[in-house]
């Protein structure tokens, strides 16, 4: 049995759908709501004994919103992000996140190394705490780039990339420094005094290595948690989507997303 | 009264968001049903087509007026609509005002004669 035999209201529900420019989870409440008021109301009207079809075109026009009321539920439920920033243009608001992006990337990155400075992690560090440092300060800015974008913004076209952006960015992080690691260790193994010299110096060795480690270990946890929550997030989204819509596992839900 | 100028508009607005506050008092109720009360209740003067119901549903929830809360029936998921507090005071107070607005129209207007034969 189609889905559309199950459920006689999808192709008004899909159709309302498409006219709602709103963000995902917003339409899906909506067409939530409809559907089980036009449920209600053709049961009501076929219990008085009207006919089935009659039942549904007088629920159809009874509940379903014409364009006025679809335009006022779209400026009701239009993410408060976009009521605020109405008054600029779009390419001065671009301007503007960009400018917050960069901002906030930097702050990650001055956080991240006055962390480690207090920690005393800085003294003599590996020459690979560098770009393991900077790849964590980008995997943060990713999420709370995608965080932005997401939860302020309603929109979720990026959110398909990113995380596995972030699973990227974790392996590369890892590998960076254990890399790193085995690079240090084979440098000073290597010296022409070789295991003799490492010894006196063997605690240095052990706490540059260790930072190393831990910082990389670290930022790749915290952007395993990214991917983690994005995904989830992005999967009951887009399942609800599908559900509310009739589509099956193999059609994609999140098309156009943007408010 | 009479401090602000009187919004004829919004007053026409604001009564169905009274009928609205006001059939949620006794008990909570999902969308369809709230329409089908008000209709009922006003002897069919007041209905809403065309999903106009649900705008004013989502304003008075953006407005903490009601609380939409979901829940399954029957494997469907519904919204049941709350009067809260602040909602019930609203409705006090605007209750209040729209009597004071019919009572001073009704003082404009002559009382209602036989028409002549």
């Amino acid at each position: 049995m189609s889905a559309e035999a199950v459920r006689p209201f999808l192709p008004t529900l899909r159709k309302v759908e498409r006219q709602l420019g709103l963000p995902i989870p917003a339409r899906v409440r909506i067409l939530r709501e409809l559907e089980f008021d036009l449920e209600q109301h053709r049961a009501r009207l076929e219990a008085e004994g009207v006919a089935p079809d009659e039942a549904r075109a007088l629920s159809l026009d009874a509940l379903v919103p014409d364009e006025r009321v679809l335009r006022e539920l779209g400026r009701l439920h239009t993410p408060r992000y976009y009521t605020i920033t109405r008054h600029f243009s779009d390419d001065r608001v671009r301007r503007f996140e960009r400018f917050a992006l960069a901002i906030l990337m930097t702050a990650l990155l001055v956080a991240e190394s006055l962390f480690l400075l207090r920690a005393g992690l800085f003294t003599d560090p590996s020459p690979f705490l560098w770009p393991v440092i900077g790849l964590g300060g980008v995997s943060c800015a990713i999420i709370a780039w995608e965080a932005f974008a997401l939860w302020v913004r309603g929109d979720s076209r990026l959110a398909r990339e990113a995380p596995r952006v972030l699973l990227l960015m974790a392996g590369l992080t890892l590998m960076l420094g254990l890399f790193g690691a085995l690079v240090d260790t084979y440098q000073v193994a290597a010296t022409p005094d070789g295991m003799t010299s490492l010894m006196p110096r063997s605690f240095d060795w052990l706490v540059r290595e260790t930072a190393l480690l831990s910082v990389a270990m670290v930022l790749t946890l915290v952007s395993g948690l990214g991917w983690f929550a994005l995904t989830q997030w992005l999967t009951q989204v887009s399942g609800a989507h599908r559900e509310v819509l009739g589509l099956d596992s193999t059609e994609t839900a999140l098309q156009e997303v943007q408010v | 009264m009479g401090e602000k100028e009187f919004d004829v508009q919004g007053f026409a607005r604001g009564i169905h968001e009274l009928l609205v506050l006001s059939t949620l008092q006794a008990e909570k109720k999902h969308g369809y049903q709230i329409g089908i009360d008000v209709e009922a209740e006003s002897d069919g003067l007041f209905c809403f087509r065309h999903g106009t119901l649900y705008p004013i549903l989502h304003r008075l929830e953006g407005d903490g007026l009601v609380r939409g809360a979901w829940s399954r029936d029957g494997g469907r998921r519904k919204k049941i609509y709350a009067l809260t507090a602040a909602g019930r005071r609203h409705l006090t107070g605007e209750t209040g005002r729209v009597q004071e607005i019919v009572t001073r129209l009704m003082r404009l207007l002559p009382p209602p004669t036989e028409a002549p034969a």
